[in-house]
């Protein structure tokens, strides 16, 4: 049997701009493929990847459900005897699915590069002016320094974020019907006995995902393990915050309790928004440190890696700001930070879908589906 | 006026090559080896390239040569210490270590009969046992025995001294030095195994029935540790099955960057020597490709008929030892067949590197080094590079070097 091979230039040069500049050093030893924990028996990963990436096929990439198996613990690159980095390759092609499945593509192409940081910046930061000139003309009232006073809940920070979270949404409703159209065109089917969808999205969160259990399998990134851990556990509570606050909200509106913002600093819901700030800290401060300490000889990083960590740090620091200037009264620093807060926040889930952070849907729908099809690593 | 002399450090295949063309053209020769014997590597070798000769064949004659030759002058257990001067002019310092047995040595073995004291053999790579005075091998040149002062209890013993019929034994002798004058001088320092214990997913040095090419060369070699019985050392079983792991460290930017050239050859050769004692056994070579330089490719061939001989590409990884039984559980991606896959052998064989014998630093002549250290220069100060001080080759190869390297150091005197 013979394959007709048609590289796609194009694409090589796609992925060694999206981080993965190595590729080509690769010789097809793979000691990648075995290193990985994670990697399974049948048609294990990223040797093939690594060549598929050489010869350009395209097809074989963009369909490619093993990316999102991979958990970038970087050991292959560790291993690699050419320096040829496996692990930053799956990462580019994580990367160039952030940019591509999702519509409108034109933010995909906005959030690839540093030069298209400056729209990102400017759209929610004209929103959110706008919602203060509208509110009290740009002034910082006096008083007791309430956030709502300046941007009102009910007329303007609700139906921004409920906007963007339909958004987001349907966005990702829309992708990830094309994403598990590629794994079935890749011959991934499940078969009859399988496993559904739903089962096995419930025990890949259960399994893997609340207890971080692949990021150990990688015994050697023990950082990036709890720094990961950390975040994604500051992302939880703060996630419980805020819906709680959104529905105690509500249920004040419509008069069946009686809530305000802000809260004590005694209340537990307030306790575990800074506890969870906390934990989002100290784990930034771990992935901060390992990509900073990163060996260029093993890993480089992207700009997808800097725009999330990046945003998550201005998020957290200027939450934690405006809470601070707040209680030190100091009303014109903490009504500015907190407008900041909002345009980093905004940063942060308006371009969820086309930002690393999408992984956070991409990845735990390919892990159901790999679930689901029984792709498993070696000693699973 | 140049001096004639040509100084060939070490004494290997290179060496002894390089320093007989040299003589038997009518230059004075000094080889300066720092082991107790001549014959360097394939001293240790049970069958050599490119014929499949034993290292008897090829070095008894090379051997006769020197002996009949009194224009070479060979030191063993010596070092260069020190250079200087220029082309056609060298003042050399040698130090030579004590060998504490003199030249009216018999080789009658009595004095191991009564020595107490055992050290593990280095020529054996730690494999078998030796006394403290021993023969180093048993077509050692000269054939003198030696002792290891590292272990000997010295004068406060002395049982070797009154066993020994022919006062061959001094143990006061001390170390000395002493300068030669030469006109040119041939480096011909050859090369070690790679320190295999930084391998260590493929547990190198760790795992007992996990070998090296060599230490199977040994295990091979009819004068070796187990009288050439290819057995695993852990327990003393036959192997039924093994496993060659090939690019063990070579080939690898986080060891040794280049391809040591002669291990594909060297674990093809080892499936005959495995062939010979066990005609049931299963052999499985892992390799990145198979490198069988120019005519080797025959070799090659010859070997791939072989239907118990299976060869994978996709390089080994990973290596567990199961504590019980003493196999080994060997992980590879059958590349070809898309598969990662776990296998059970009785014994795995590290195809190892060759490295630079000399260090970065510490040896006595600066020249010009390649980033892993082999010598790519030196011509303009009438220094020559030979063998495996060069590049990775095969004794074939090394010996075309020692020829081209003595050339160039004739001219040089003879200016």
């Amino acid at each position: 049997m013979s394959t007709r091979i048609e590289p796609n230039v194009q694409f090589i040069r796609e992925m060694q701009a999206a981080g993965g500049e190595s590729l080509k050093k690769c010789y097809q030893c793979a000691t990648c493929s075995v290193i990985c924990p994670l990697s399974p028996e049948e048609t294990p990963f990223p040797r093939k990847e690594m060549i598929w990436a050489q010869w350009g096929m395209k097809d074989k990439l963009v369909n490619d459900i093993d990316i999102w198996l991979c958990h970038n613990c970087g050991e292959c690159s560790d291993y690699c005897p050419r320096g040829a980095k496996p692990s930053d390759l799956l990462a580019a092609l994580r990367n160039m699915a952030y940019k591509s499945m999702a519509r409108p593509a034109i933010l995909g192409k906005w959030m690839s590069s540093i030069n298209y940081l400056p729209i990102l910046f400017v759209i929610p930061a004209i929103l959110f002016l706008i919602v203060w000139a509208a509110s009290t003309g740009l002034t910082i009232p006096d008083g007791e320094i309430v956030f709502s006073k300046v941007f009102p809940t009910l007329a303007a920070i609700d139906p921004i974020f409920i906007l963007v979270t339909i958004f987001v949404i349907f966005t990702f409703i829309y992708s990830v019907g094309r994403m598990l159209a590629s794994f079935k065109e890749a011959g991934f089917v499940p078969s009859e006995d399988s496993p559904g969808f739903l089962r096995s999205l419930g025990a890949v969160i259960k399994d893997q995902i609340l207890t971080h259990v692949k990021f150990k399998d990688c015994e050697t990134n023990q950082e990036r393990y709890l720094g990961h851990l950390l975040i994604f556990y500051g992302f939880v509570g703060l996630f419980i915050v805020t819906a709680f606050v959104a529905t105690a909200y509500w249920a004040d509106k419509f008069g069946i309790i009686d809530f305000a913002t802000p809260m004590a600093m005694w209340n537990p819901v307030k306790i575990l928004a800074n506890v969870a700030g906390i934990a989002l800290i100290v784990g930034l401060v771990y992935v901060t440190r390992m990509r900073i300490n990163a060996d260029p000889k093993k890993t480089v990083n992207s700009y997808y890696d800097w725009y999330l960590i990046g945003v998550i740090w201005a998020v957290v620091i200027t939450g934690f700001l405006a809470q601070i200037f707040r209680l030190a009264d100091a009303a014109a620093l903490a009504y500015i930070v907190y407008y900041l807060h909002l345009v980093t926040v905004f940063m942060l889930f308006a371009y969820l879908p086309w930002s690393k952070l999408a992984h956070l849907v991409y990845r735990t729908v390919a892990l159901a589906y790999a679930r689901q099809i029984g792709r498993k690593a070696l000693h699973d | 006026m140049s001096n004639s002399s040509i100084l060939v450090i070490g004494g290997g295949f290179s060496g002894i090559t390089a320093a007989l063309e040299a003589a038997e053209v009518g230059h004075e020769v000094f080889i300066v080896e720092q082991e107790p014997y001549l014959g360097g590597r394939v001293a240790q070798l049970k069958h050599y390239f490119p014929k499949l000769c034993p290292p008897t064949c090829g070095l008894e004659i090379n051997f006769q040569r020197i002996k009949k030759n009194p224009r070479v002058k060979q030191f063993t257990m010596a070092q260069v210490t020190r250079v200087s001067g220029e082309p056609g002019n060298y003042e050399v310092k040698i130090k030579i270590r004590p060998r504490f047995v003199n030249s009216n040595c018999t080789a009658c073995d009595k004095c191991v009969e009564v020595c107490p004291v055992e050290r593990d053999s280095e020529f054996d790579f730690h494999m078998g046992k030796t006394k403290a005075i021993y023969c180093p091998h048993f077509m050692s040149f000269p054939m003198r025995y030696v002792i290891d002062e590292q272990v000997c209890e010295g004068t406060a013993c002395a049982k070797c001294v009154e066993a020994c019929q022919y006062q061959a034994i001094d143990l006061e002798e001390k170390e000395r030095e002493f300068t030669l004058n030469v006109g040119s001088i041939i480096v011909a320092t050859g090369w070690k195994p790679y320190d295999v214990s930084k391998l260590t997913n493929l547990g190198g040095g760790q795992i007992p029935n996990v070998l090296t090419n060599m230490q199977l060369e040994r295990l091979a070699a009819p004068n070796g540790p187990t009288d050439g019985k290819i057995q695993r050392p852990s327990d003393g079983k036959e192997p039924k099955r093994i496993a060659f792991v090939q690019c063990a460290g070579s080939r690898d930017q986080n060891h040794l960057d280049y391809c040591s050239y002669i291990c594909c050859m060297a674990s093809l050769k080892h499936c005959t020597y495995i062939r010979e004692q066990y005609p049931d056994a299963e052999v499985v070579i892992y390799y990145i490709d198979l490198r069988a330089p120019g005519r080797y490719e025959n070799f090659l061939n010859k070997i791939q008929e072989d239907e118990k001989v299976l060869m994978v590409k996709g390089k080994v990884a990973r290596i567990t030892e199961d504590s019980t039984s003493g196999d080994l559980v060997v992980t590879a991606e059958d590349i070809m067949g898309g598969v990662k896959k776990e296998e059970t052998f009785d014994m795995v064989v590290l195809a190892t590197v060759m490295q630079p014998s000399i260090s970065m630093n510490g040896f006595a002549l600066d020249l010009p080094r390649d980033e892993s250290g082999f010598i790519i220069g030196g011509e303009e100060k009438g220094i020559f590079p030979a063998g495996c001080a060069k590049m990775p080759l095969d004794v074939m190869t090394s010996a075309e070097t020692a020829t081209g390297a003595a050339l160039n150091a004739i001219q040089t005197v003879r200016r």
